[in-house]
């Protein structure tokens, strides 16, 4: 195995790791630090495709994930975590057997026929696109499956950064207009998350999502 | 030249979150709705001409665009008219500050220009930043009163908009993974995704357009993903959901539609017209049930929302005379359901609840927003001589002979919508005005547009303007 494939390897491995770990840990610090991990891998990824070609527009958008992804956005949310003293996030709709369980199932899909279409568009690199849609959908049950704000949040972060992570194997990542939805979609969710996880914990004095009802009728 | 509209929208939002005088705020947002209105009705005469318009690469707008357009400039002009009377009113009743106003203008502005933006890129990907930056301006919108139902209504939307759009980005990916451009580097239209068709992978694409299909698909909400839709449009201001219902949901599923041409070439028109007949049935079907029990009126016309969707859908895909109807039936519901949300603001301030039960004697207390309200309740429920009874009338002939079982399902959940939504309606206009609620209309303005609304929908349910026909059968033909 080349070094390239194993740097591959490595990356594809620990976003999906991370994602896993995600549904596992109960502390919303360690939460943020596998978003962090997770975030490292996607721009170390990036960073290999900038070495390959050496774009200046590639540049610009690896500068910015490392700056929003791997350093400021890890910074806000413990700065939140602290400020609001939300050491611990043990809530989940389902319990964690279930929710391996359900992570189980999410991969036997993967690996199933339904998604081989879209593993086999890059097919040197058939087993990283199936951990990163693995990755992918797990982390779209990572969202309906906690009830924390923050951890709704990191798992919309997550689901950004799979998705990043599959254009990159797929080769799409010197798209220009792929790095405009980008750096859009940073932009937006960063800024949206500053403003509605504090306005949420001001109006209901916790980031339990379970704690909003107001909603019926 | 024509789309300097959208600058001016956006100087109109600086200038209003920035100023210090609501005044300024709220002229410049006319000014800037009126010069938008006049530079789409040209952009669309200009598209009915010549078949398109694009002055420079990034914009191309079609006729179906164009139509889009110039709902967007209809209904963006009446909610700007409407917002100034009603949040003038909520001034007077401080249930908001000048702050807020100001602040209101500017998103309001921003959603406009993001959606006119949307409609009319050339480019699938920047269609769908455009689609997104409309996330951010609407998602402050609806927890404009910063309540904790509000906020809870925003967190909502931003979730499950959020994984929607991400997914509709990924299947858009998909769409470029197989397309021989990317690998020039060249800058991807949806021209040259549909020239490069034969290099599209079947299968692919139909997996493509199943995200874009779920992704997109959520911001227009079509059943299941439509439950963003009751909460938001209940909570955020009467016209914003106007907009939200009138407007935003159409250019969501105008991005589906432009995704289904290129499929359709691909693998043929039978897929993605089953998903369309799919997803539409199930949102007729989910709306009727829910409108039957509802206790909140604004979240009833939000449902209201999800069935006209799901018309829409069915109307596409069915296909051919549907087709024409799906259109038209677009145009009749953003401006009969925007009527429908401005009356619910008048309600709203007449009688400071959104519950059914404490709303009563309508006709009595607001005798104008009573008739109003009953008119455009009669016209999205489908009753003739308004267009909507004509748009459902040839969607369901379009559909009877592929689809009869289908058919026969939705106009069953019509009629039981029908019923739900009457006695709804019945039970707040008629009966004794509460002793507490004084009779007459709070503003002249808050009248006006939600008339000219129903107006403009009646005239059309009779008389198409010949450039817009010429737009309709040119997007059908398109489609």
């Amino acid at each position: 195995m080349s070094i390239e494939n194993l740097f591959f390897q490595l990356c594809a491995s620990l976003l999906f790791l991370t994602v896993i770990l995600l549904h596992i840990v109960k502390k919303n610090i360690s939460e943020v630090l596998l978003y962090g991990v997770q975030s490292v891998a996607v721009v170390l990824l990036m960073g290999l495709s900038l070495f390959k070609v050496s774009s200046l527009s590639l540049m610009a958008v690896l500068v910015i994930m490392l700056v929003v992804k791997v350093i400021l956005t890890p910074i806000f949310f413990t700065r939140i975590i602290n400020q609001y003293k939300l050491k611990f996030t043990d809530s989940r709709y389902l319990s964690t057997p279930i929710t391996m369980f359900v992570i189980a199932l999410i991969l036997l899909l993967v690996g199933s026929d339904v998604f081989r279409p879209l593993t086999e568009i890059a097919p040197d690199y058939k087993a990283y696109l199936t951990l990163v849609l693995a990755a992918m959908l797990i982390s779209i049950f990572l969202i309906t499956n906690r009830k924390s704000v923050v951890s709704q949040a990191v798992g919309v972060l997550s689901l950004e950064n799979s998705i990043v992570m599959f254009a990159i194997f797929a080769g799409l990542e010197q798209s220009p207009l792929f790095q405009l939805g980008i750096i859009f979609d940073i932009f937006i969710w960063i800024l949206l998350a500053v403003v509605f996880v504090s306005m949420i914990f001001r109006h209901f004095g916790t980031l339990d999502a379970t704690n909003m009802k107001n909603l019926k009728g | 030249m024509e789309l300097i509209f959208i600058a001016v929208l956006i100087i109109t939002a600086i200038a209003s979150y920035f100023g210090r005088r609501i005044k300024v705020a709220q002229t410049l947002s006319v000014i800037a709705a009126l010069v938008s209105f006049v530079c789409v009705s040209d952009i669309a005469i200009k598209v009915s001409n010549d078949g398109s318009y694009s002055p420079f690469k990034f914009i191309y707008v079609d006729s179906l665009g164009a139509i889009i357009m110039l709902i967007i400039a209809t209904v963006g002009l009446a909610a700007i008219i409407y917002s100034i009377a009603y949040l003038g009113t909520e001034l007077k009743k401080k249930i908001i500050d000048t702050k807020q106003i100001r602040l209101y203008f500017a998103l309001v502005n921003l959603f406009l220009a993001a959606m006119y933006l949307a409609v009319s890129s050339s480019s699938p990907i920047f269609t769908w930043v455009c689609v997104e930056a409309t996330t951010l301006s609407t998602a402050l919108l609806i927890s404009y009163y910063n309540k904790p139902s509000a906020m809870e209504a925003a967190w909502k939307y931003l979730i499950i908009n959020s994984i929607g759009l991400l997914l509709g980005f990924f299947g858009t990916l998909l769409y470029f993974t197989v397309s021989q451009t990317v690998a020039a580097g060249e800058f991807i239209t949806w021209q040259s995704l549909i020239a490069n068709a034969s290099s599209l992978n079947p299968v692919m694409t139909k997996v493509a357009f199943i995200f874009v299909l779920v992704g997109y698909g959520t911001k227009a909400g079509l059943a299941p993903m439509h439950t963003w839709i009751p909460d938001a449009h209940s909570k955020a201001p009467s016209p914003v959901s106007a907009l939200l219902s009138g407007v935003l949901l159409n250019v969501a599923m105008y991005v589906i539609i432009r995704f289904k041409t290129v499929t359709d070439i691909i693998v043929g028109p039978d897929f993605a017209s089953r998903l369309l007949v799919i997803f539409g049935a199930m949102s007729v079907v989910f709306a009727a049930i829910i409108i039957v029990n509802q206790l909140h009126y604004k979240r009833m016309m939000a449902y209201s929302s999800v069935e006209n969707m799901g018309i829409i859908a069915l109307g596409f895909g069915f296909g051919g005379i549907a087709t024409v109807a799906a259109i038209s039936h677009m145009i009749y519901h953003a401006l009969i359901k925007s009527s429908l949300f401005f009356s619910s603001g008048n309600l709203m301030l007449k009688y400071s609840t959104g519950h059914i039960k404490l709303v009563k004697g309508v006709l009595k207390a607001a005798p104008v927003t009573g008739v109003l309200l009953l008119t455009s309740v009669l016209a999205i429920t489908g009753m003739p001589p308004f267009g909507i009874f004509f748009s459902e009338f040839f969607t369901f002939t379009g559909g009877i002979s592929q689809y009869p079982v289908v058919v026969v399902i939705v106009v069953v959940a019509i009629a039981i919508l029908f019923i739900g939504f009457m006695r709804n309606t019945g039970s707040m206009l008629f009966g004794d005005k509460p002793s507490d609620i004084k009779t007459g209309e709070k503003n002249l303005w808050l009248i006006v547009p939600p008339a000219v609304m129903v107006l403009l929908a009646l005239v059309l349910s009779f008389y198409m303007p010949p450039f817009i026909q010429t737009l309709i059968h040119n997007a059908a033909g398109q489609i």
